[in-house]
């Protein structure tokens, strides 16, 4: 196949850009409802993509089911692209790399029967079902997924990968009355099927937690301060700060181009923020991006100063900067955009109990359910939260979403702990491209004077 | 594909096998550059499989197949199956439906994507200079096709044609967004609508007003009601229902919303998108189904398993989100009720408000229970029934059910939401709003 791409890839004659991707995706997929397997599916995706950019007209791309036809494919676009209206895109080339990226996880998920599968899913969905009587609902959702990947492109690059990615996840409703109360959590990552053993203390916990938040007050809205656990301060970086470094959304803007000027005062100084796809065994992590161009840790912001910003080849060339290595894409049907990969917020050096030592009355958000960005307004959500008073955590509340604004809100960030960790259960949406692994990290860190929409107000 | 149902009858199996073909076109317009063209050929199969101890297995796959081998892997996953309570039915007969294929859909050219979508950019970029347009238009084709044990085969088809269109205006620290879109199933999208939709939302847009906390009556646009149509969507899936996760479970029948609140469910709604002749399950669609009568709950969205595990019939509501899915209840087409008067009226009523058009974080709130809480992405402050411009940093919650309960008026315009909702703007009092000072 490596042979027949070469030769495919080298086929432009008018400094096309070139490039050809072949996947084939394999997963099972295992839902446990209430003890019994309500969902159990496997699935054989195999297709590619060929994208191509004319140096006068603008880009071309064909998604396809199979692998076959492809010299056909790739003579129909080259012709297409040339007739294309004339428009103004420009890319950032090179890169001959070859490589291959094989992964032996310690015990292979393609090589485990169904029913190991399952039986272990069925004692997990007991535990969360038995955690409390008030669970109507117990469900364990298992994923596992294969990725082979063959890409070339006209610069030369030719690689293939392969990228296992398996995830598991307890979801308990507890209901009383009406009062109706998800709690969900879970473990992912890069690895063989030994990630999702031993969870059973996991399943526990997320069904005592389901009952804990029928008891818990809803959270009166109001302007609070507010410590955030490194979960949920993870997310508020990816909404906050992280899209926004995306430069598809500047590349072509002027007036936001010069708000994001590097060097530019952006935070204070107790914060700096980074994306780094290079980190072993993140699920954010590639040693090379889907355009064949190396990943790399990109500091975005340093000590509260902007300090660079994630690159695709073609945003690179806007910026008339080098590509770092963001361009990522969910599968063969989409091309890719610029992506964070694993993002987070540098340590500081004081302790998480210091942060809440001066709050009077304000708000511990623990966890996440999501998140959500209109650039300059974001939103993000805690699982759940604690009230802090007198500088002491307090009782436990819900229905909480914090809210915030690119240029107020990290200037309000006063407080940065020592206890950095990672979340790899994150995903991303951006445009249709949805189910995008981007792991976060972070320590506690603490907001002033955050917007918080509860239920009632104070 | 009827190989595949054959060797399933030979082993003794109920099967029946989903096939989805879509073809479609797209052209991207960033900033006003046209970014470019992307064409998408797929086809999904999925195969269901009952075995005679009623224990159901599923495999999914995209063609190349061998027929003998993925009724093997279907087999495997059903010897770990949940044990279902119905059989897989006979399909209806073909002679009831039509498809709707718009031609001019079929045979647009790249040429004239690209055409309409300068259109686009030149008509808002001459209102409003100041502004960045990105747009994006897709045409395509969808083929459903279903194929039982019994040796039956259905299928219909549709075109379908999105128009999206963002304005994007940067000053100092304040980024502005819109955004309309106009999704049918023909050609027949009035592009002189969305452009008005945009230049009234950047002119209503220029200038930035506080608003104080506290209760307010909100006039919610079509796109602003998702914040409490989403939750009951919810509350009245079947299989929701079924495992008691809808606070609708034990309220059917009962008046529990506004009399004002009327929803229907109406399949068959010429080039509606999401308009079938039958469900994903084989089921022959009602020409109208009601939802909701004037508050009162009278059913929900029930496929095969959820029907069956409620000793009820389907409401051939059984939809796949993509052919490697199993189906799940869910709706075609949806239509809430209209009012008598018009939304300029509506808004001339309110005294000191906000008017919602779109929401940050619908997702994040509590669907189940109905708790929301969510940013006001673009949202408007009205006093003594004018609009005085656009909120920031405003914060909108309460419980989607109360919300249903609060409705004071619907409009009698209503506008196509995602081209498979007809949704009136809606005024509901009171509305929980917190801002910062």
């Amino acid at each position: 196949m490596r042979e027949i791409l070469r030769k495919l890839t080298q086929k432009p004659k008018n400094g096309e850009y070139l490039e050809i991707r072949l996947e084939r995706i394999v997963t099972t997929h295992i839902r446990i409802h209430n003890g019994l397997v309500e969902r159990a599916r496997i699935t054989e995706d195999q297709g590619g993509s060929i994208r191509i950019l004319h140096p006068k007209t603008s880009w071309w791309f064909l998604s396809f089911q199979g692998w076959d036809g492809l010299e056909e494919k790739v003579e129909l676009g080259l012709r297409s692209a040339a007739l294309l209206p004339k428009s103004m895109i420009g890319i950032v080339r090179g890169g001959a790399f070859e490589d291959e990226i094989i992964f032996r996880p310690s015990e292979d998920f393609r090589e485990k029967l169904f029913g190991e599968k399952i039986q272990l899913l069925l004692e997990y969905a007991r535990i969360v079902q038995e955690a409390s009587p008030y669970i109507v609902s117990a469900a364990v959702e298992y994923r596992d997924e294969w990725r082979s990947v063959y890409f070339a492109n006209s610069e030369g690059a030719v690689l293939f990968w392969e990228k296992p990615d398996i995830s598991l996840s307890f979801t308990a409703t507890a209901r009383s009355g009406d009062t109706i109360e998800v709690y969900r959590d879970g473990v992912a990552g890069r690895a063989g099927f030994e990630l999702v053993r031993h969870r059973e203390s996991l399943a526990y916990r997320v069904g005592k937690q389901a009952e804990a938040l029928l008891w818990a007050r809803s959270f009166p809205g109001g302007v609070y301060d507010v410590v955030l656990d490194p979960v949920l301060a993870g997310v508020f970086i990816h909404e906050a700060f992280g899209h926004l470094s995306e430069a598809d959304f500047s590349s072509r803007n002027e007036r936001l181009r010069k708000i994001m000027v590097l060097g530019k005062s952006i935070a204070s100084p107790v914060l700096s923020v980074f994306d780094d796809g290079t980190l072993e065994g993140l699920r954010g992590s590639s040693l090379y991006d889907d355009e064949g161009v190396r990943t790399q840790r990109t500091y975005l912001i340093k000590e509260g100063y902007l300090s660079g910003r994630l690159h695709s080849r073609e945003t690179a060339f806007l910026f008339g900067e080098l590509p770092t290595g963001n361009a990522r894409t969910i599968s063969y049907r989409f091309p890719p955009l610029v992506r964070m990969t694993n993002t987070g917020i540098e340590e500081g050096k004081v302790s998480p109990e210091e942060l809440f030592a001066d709050i009077e009355q304000g708000l511990y958000a623990v966890e996440y359910v999501g998140g959500n960005t209109a650039l300059e307004l974001f939103t993000f959500s805690p699982a759940y939260g604690y009230i802090i008073e007198h500088g002491k955590i307090g009782e436990m509340v819900k229905d909480i979403v914090l809210s915030g604004n690119l240029f107020q809100t990290l200037g309000k960030i006063d407080a940065v702990a020592n206890d950095f960790r990672w979340t790899e259960v994150g995903w991303c949406g951006k445009g249709v491209q949805a189910g995008l692994p981007t792991p976060t990290g972070s320590p506690h860190v603490r907001l002033r004077e955050v917007l918080v929409g509860g239920q009632g107000y104070a | 594909m009827l190989e595949v149902l054959r060797i399933a009858r030979e082993r003794g199996l109920e099967a029946d096998l989903f096939v989805q073909k879509v073809w479609s076109k797209h052209i991207e317009y960033e900033a006003g550059v046209l970014k470019g063209y992307t064409a998408e050929e797929l086809v999904g199969c999925g195969l269901r499989v009952i075995r005679p101890d009623k224990r159901l297995g599923f495999y999914a796959f995209t063609p190349p197949f061998v027929p003998h081998e993925v009724v093997e892997k279907a087999l495997e996953v059903s010897t770990f199956g949940n044990t279902v309570e119905f059989s897989l039915p006979s399909y209806p007969s073909a002679t009831e439906w039509k498809d709707f294929v718009d031609s001019r859909l079929e045979s647009i050219t790249i040429q004239e994507m690209v055409e309409l979508g300068a259109y686009i950019v030149e008509h808002v970029k001459a209102t409003h200079p100041d502004v960045l347009v990105n747009i994006s238009i897709t045409a395509g084709k969808e083929e459903r096709a279903l194929y039982n044990h019994h040796e039956e085969e259905i299928g219909f088809q549709r075109t379908f044609f999105r128009v999206f269109a963002e304005a994007v205006r940067v000053q100092d620290d304040d980024i502005l967004t819109v955004y309309a879109e106009r999704s049918w199933g023909n050609r027949d999208i009035d592009l002189e609508d969305l452009l008005k939709e945009i230049q009234l939302k950047l002119d209503l847009s220029a200038r930035v007003v506080s608003v104080p906390s506290g209760q307010y009556p909100v006039l919610f646009t079509p796109q602003g009601c998702m914040v409490f149509l989403y939750p009951l969507l919810y509350g009245l899936n079947g299989r929701n229902v079924i495992f008691g996760k809808s606070p609708l479970r034990d309220r059917f029948g009962r008046v529990i919303f506004s009399s004002l609140f009327s929803l229907l469910e109406v399949p068959r709604e010429p080039w509606a998108l999401g308009s079938c002749p039958f469900d994903d399950e084989g089921i022959l669609t009602p020409g109208e189904r009601v939802l909701v009568e004037k508050g009162k709950v009278e059913d929900g969205f029930w496929d095969l398993w959820s029907a069956s595990k409620a000793r009820r019939k389907t409401t051939a509501s059984g939809f796949r989100r993509s052919p490697l899915d199993l189906p799940e209840p869910s709706f075609s087409v949806l239509k809430v009720s209209s009012g008598l008067r018009d939304r300029e009226t509506l808004v001339e009523e309110i005294e000191e408000g906000l008017v919602v058009d779109s929401l940050l974080g619908l997702g994040q709130s509590n669907v189940a229970s109905g708790v929301f809480s969510c940013g006001v992405q673009l949202g408007f402050y009205v006093k003594g029934g004018e609009i005085q411009g656009r909120v920031k940093n405003v914060m909108i919650s309460g419980n989607a059910y109360d919300v249903l309960k609060n409705i004071k008026e619907v409009s009698r315009d209503s506008q196509w939401v995602q081209g498979s909702m007809l949704i009136p703007y809606t005024l509901v009092e009171p509305i929980q709003v917190n801002a910062t000072k």
